[in-house]
């Protein structure tokens, strides 16, 4: 009786100790949990990766947000990882963002999985004439111009993102070894810059980024469209392996590895701008990150030595673009929040104080204000006139980028062979772009 | 009439328990094992576009891989990393956990300072080996530099890069090789051996004859886990080099990742871990039958 009775009461305990113990875990669980702050202003959640280029929006914007009524959270990744995290995020819905403040040439992958907001519905007007045209052709999706991928020949451009930082690539050159003013000519960049080092002044000409990928087609696209180069034709045939392009390789992978620091293969953006700021380097193509900082003593050995310019030529002087540029996704948890906030945010008023805090903004009208924050926009307007293009608008383009960085940085680390690697990359990215049925 | 209800309850109860204390581990498992694997496996039969499908493909995306160079390219250096780091970790894990067999002073503090690597989160590794790679600020560049030579490139030149890749993985995974052969050492029995020493047999001779022969069990283990381990490194490279220069550092992981989210080729990506699964389990089965056939022996 007794060891009968202690059996059933020790079944009984197992399940009512286990009933006990998950009621418990939950109730502990839900005292844990956090509670929501009490509403602090009109939340706006925004994705950004790690960029010096973001610092003014950082430390003067969204604290006038802030006064505005917004309340802003500021998430920040490290570049290499935000497009597959925000796809996934807006793809599966998760509604972890309000905002993502993208790559431009991400656009198109978002465009095309049509998970973004239709900001042009919502309000944000994309003909105002003082937007930068080329800034805000960047946020529709099928483009308004050039080529369009199969499936999407026939559909209305929307405007499914908004310029947020105008940044795109410019010259910075030291002023002590480039003495009359920013080299105009590639062939004048190396031969000053030879006698800079001859002089003791630097270590090395240029600096620029070697790693695969993104990196070294960035670094490479400025040279390729200042030697005449074009991506694609009207039919998404690569044709960056023309004479043009070729040279602009050979220049690259030869010229210019000999007169960087030798680790230049390995080098993405933190070692340039440690070689810039640092004086080593006399000149580099950079956007607007590290450029920010030439003034700054704390962040520089060559405070008032480094001054801007655009970007030297060969047959022409045209940079790259590559803006900030702000989308919502379709399941923003904040969505009427996220568009009020982009409406304050690129009006004339707030444009001319990120100007003032020393950011590129994208409206024309706040180029013009009294006293821009920084010496490098003025320089940004002039590389905007002069000539400064995006990357192709293909959701395609992290897989092009992909092939072409590993052939052109293969070349790179022997030194000769841009012509070949393009010639191989040209080959790779048909093949690729043929069995995603490009043709 | 009552005491009959209460033992029928006990009975019934009696039969339902162990399903009703299973349920929960075994929808778990269903939750995130089979179904994970049953939905990847699906997908691997799928063409998707900009993050949705857009066809059923069947086996295409499998046959495709084999004339991938890409994928050829990063399936090779994958062997070739996993072949030599296994190796190594190997050979100095079974040197150091016989050195460590000893008793002397300081032997307890010496066996905790050498799991230490093991423990310390791959990222954070990586970006320690990355610290002492980089040319323009690396110890090793200051080192150099220091005694009157000049930068060290390691992670520009894809021999050394990769080198530089499998020093790391050694580093931070000999200590498990070390630790799984210690405890293996520590539980042989001790007759044979005094009957050896006893014999006269000198160090050389016990290390041929007993230990490792009968080592062989445990070493076996020990390599096949590390293999299958190896085979999905991905945080160290990812930090380290992103599968570069070019393509010399890119391991199957890296390339089936950028597979997967930057090019949004989700089917395609999922054949890839799929075979590589299938390579994976067929090692695992190599091995545990050499390991049968080495008991049998």
């Amino acid at each position: 009786m007794t060891q009968s009775s202690r059996s059933r009461l020790t079944r009984r305990s197992v399940l009512k100790g286990g009933l006990g113990l998950a009621l418990a875990t939950t109730a502990l669980t839900a005292i844990g949990l956090p509670v929501p702050a009490s509403a602090a202003g009109k939340k706006v959640i925004i994705g950004a990766f790690a960029d010096g280029g973001l610092t003014p929006f950082k430390q003067k914007i969204i604290p006038l947000a802030k006064d505005a009524g917004f309340d802003i959270e500021f998430l920040e990744d490290e570049y290499g990882v935000t497009l597959e995290k925000w796809f996934a995020d807006a793809k599966n819905s998760a509604g972890q963002y309000d905002l993502y403040l993208l790559d431009d040439p991400w656009v198109p992958q978002f465009g095309a999985a049509n998970v973004l907001e239709n900001l042009g519905a919502a309000g944000i007007d994309g003909g105002d004439k003082d937007w930068i045209g080329s800034m805000i052709d960047m946020g529709y999706w099928p483009p308004q111009k050039g080529p369009r991928v199969k499936g999407f020949e026939t559909a209305a451009p929307t405007l499914i993102c908004v310029p947020f930082v105008g940044d795109l690539q410019t010259l910075t050159y030291r002023n002590d070894v480039y003495t009359s003013g920013a080299p105009k000519t590639w062939d004048e960049v190396i031969a000053k810059g030879k006698e800079g080092v001859a002089a003791g002044k630097i270590k090395y000409p240029v600096v620029f980024r070697g790693v695969s990928g993104n990196p070294i087609v960035t670094s490479w696209y400025p040279v390729f469209l200042s030697f005449g180069g074009s991506f694609f034709d009207d039919k998404w045939n690569p044709v960056f392996n023309s004479a043009e392009g070729k040279a602009s390789a050979e220049f690259f992978v030869g010229t210019m590895k000999q007169n960087a620091p030798s680790g230049v293969v390995e080098f993405d953006s933190d070692q340039e701008g440690a070689a810039i700021l640092g004086g080593e380097a006399g000149a580099i193509i950079q956007y607007s990150g590290n450029a920010l900082k030439a003034d700054d003593p704390t962040q520089t050995k060559v405070a008032g030595k480094l001054d801007f310019g655009i970007v030297p030529k060969q047959t022409a002087a045209i940079a790259q673009m590559g803006i900030f540029i702000a989308g919502i996704p379709k399941s923003a948890p904040n969505k009427a929040n996220s568009v009020e906030f982009l409406k304050w945010y690129v009006s004339a008023d707030i444009q001319a104080k990120l100007s003032e805090a020393g950011s590129i903004p994208v409206k024309r009208s706040a180029f013009g204000i009294a006293k821009p924050g920084n010496r490098l926009i003025p320089v940004a307007l002039q590389q905007l006139d002069a000539g400064a293009l995006p990357r192709p608008r293909t959701p395609d383009w992290a897989k092009v980028e992909e092939l072409l960085g590993i052939e052109l940085n293969k070349a790179l680390q022997a030194g000769s062979g841009g012509g070949a690697a393009l010639d191989n990359a040209a080959k790779q990215v048909k093949d690729y772009l043929s069995s995603v049925g490009y043709y | 009439m009552r005491s009959r209800k209460y033992r029928l309850q006990g009975a019934g109860l009696d039969l339902a328990l162990p399903y009703l204390m299973l349920a929960p581990g075994l929808l778990i498992v269903l939750g995130v094992l089979v179904y994970p694997l049953w939905d990847g496996l699906r997908a691997s039969t799928k063409a998707y576009r900009y993050g949705s499908v857009v066809a059923d493909v069947g086996m295409q995306n499998y046959i495709k891989l084999w004339s991938d160079p890409q994928f050829l390219n990063a399936l090779w250096v994958t062997i070739e990393f996993v072949a030599l780091s296994v190796t190594f970790e190997a050979i100095l894990g079974f040197a150091l956990a016989l050195f460590c067999l000893r008793e002397f002073r300081g032997i307890r503090l010496l066996r905790t300072i050498l799991i230490i690597p093991m423990v310390i989160t791959p990222v954070v590794v990586a970006i320690v080996f990355r610290l002492i790679y980089a040319s323009d600020a690396g110890m090793l560049t200051a080192i150099s530099e220091w005694t009157g030579g000049g930068q060290v490139q390691i992670l520009g030149s894809p021999v050394k890069a990769f080198f530089g890749l499998v020093v790391l993985d050694v580093w931070e995974w000999t200590p498990l090789m070390f630790l799984i052969l210690l405890a293996g050492l520590q539980s042989l029995p001790h007759e044979p051996f005094e009957a050896a020493r006893v014999d006269g047999a000198g160090n050389w001779r016990v290390f041929a004859d007993l230990t490792f022969p009968m080592m062989r069990p445990v070493l076996a283990i020990a390599i096949v886990l590390r293999t299958i381990d190896a085979f999905g490194t991905f945080d160290q490279v990812f930090v380290l080099t992103r599968g570069g220069p070019g393509e010399a550092t890119r391991l199957v992981s890296i390339y089936g990742y950028d597979t997967a989210f930057k090019f949004q080729q989700t089917g395609y990506a999922a054949a890839l871990f799929v075979t590589i699964g299938l390579v994976v389990l067929a090692l695992a089965f190599s091995a545990v039958r050499l390991l049968r056939r080495v008991d049998a022996s």
